[in-house]
């Protein structure tokens, strides 16, 4: 992700936090099995 | 992750179950889904303030289905333009709405129609003036090129068929030094060419 927003543009791409979305629904096994998780980022089109 | 949809993938049937689907949360949030939905989860799971949903509008909070919280990043100052792309029913519009003010403008932009119904009654029934919602694909914003100050988004990229043009594209929409904060799903693990062609897993 942070390599795919930097090509297009955007500068200090980074993930700042992560959360289990998937807990307790019938996917949660194959999100486990494949690391699926929510994660937020945030980054700047250069100035 | 995944930039580009595997070319077996049909985009269109792709677009078009991924609308269905948002019609169907839009139409029963309670339905029977593989992911979560509502304030109780967004609270819970992702760190929302319970308080702060229970006052906007239930029309907006119970189809919510993110998978992240951008508001836990940089504040929106006030006055900013903020467009969300794939706004759903408009939760974060809201929110995003209350944090810029009436001399700041939020734009929802979604392309399931039962979602914009949503959206359109809970900003009226919130009184946000400052928050209008748009049909469009995501794809090709329907905003005019570098005006906005701060994008957001919840669980709408990994929706994309191509990333690369989806990144191009609210890239151009924004204004120099803007800001870009969203939530979406990640994986940590190379996925199967099987998982990667299975429509399903790219709809929810």
């Amino acid at each position: 992700m942070n390599e795919a927003l930097e090509q297009a543009g955007f500068r200090g791409v980074r993930a700042t936090h992560f959360f289990d979305s998937f807990r307790g629904t019938n996917k949660e096994r194959v999100a486990g099995k494949y690391g699926v998780r929510g994660t937020n980022f945030i980054g700047w089109k250069q100035g | 992750m995944a930039l580009a949809c595997p070319v077996s993938l049909n985009i269109d049937r792709l677009k078009n179950e991924i609308r269905q689907t948002y019609a169907s949360v839009a139409r029963d949030p309670g339905g029977d889904f593989h992911f979560h939905r509502g304030p109780e989860y967004a609270a819970r799971a992702l760190g929302y303030d319970f308080a702060e949903l229970l006052s906007l509008p239930t029309v907006s909070t119970a189809p919510f289905a993110g998978v992240g919280n951008p508001f836990l990043m940089d504040p929106l100052p006030n006055g900013a333009t903020v467009i969300d792309i794939g706004s759903g029913a408009g939760m974060d519009c809201l929110l995003a709405g209350r944090r810029v003010g009436p001399g700041g403008s939020v734009t929802g932009i979604d392309m399931t129609d039962e979602m914009l119904d949503r959206a359109r009654s809970g900003s009226a029934e919130a009184g946000l003036r400052q928050v209008r919602f748009e049909k469009g694909d995501i794809s090709r914003i329907p905003i005019a090129s570098g005006t906005v100050d701060v994008v957001i988004s919840n669980g709408v990229f990994n929706l994309a068929p191509d990333k690369e043009a989806l990144f191009s594209e609210i890239h151009r929409v924004m204004k120099r030094g803007g800001r870009l904060q969203f939530a979406d799903i990640t994986v940590s693990r190379d996925l199967s060419e099987d998982v990667r062609n299975d429509i399903d897993l790219w709809t929810g």
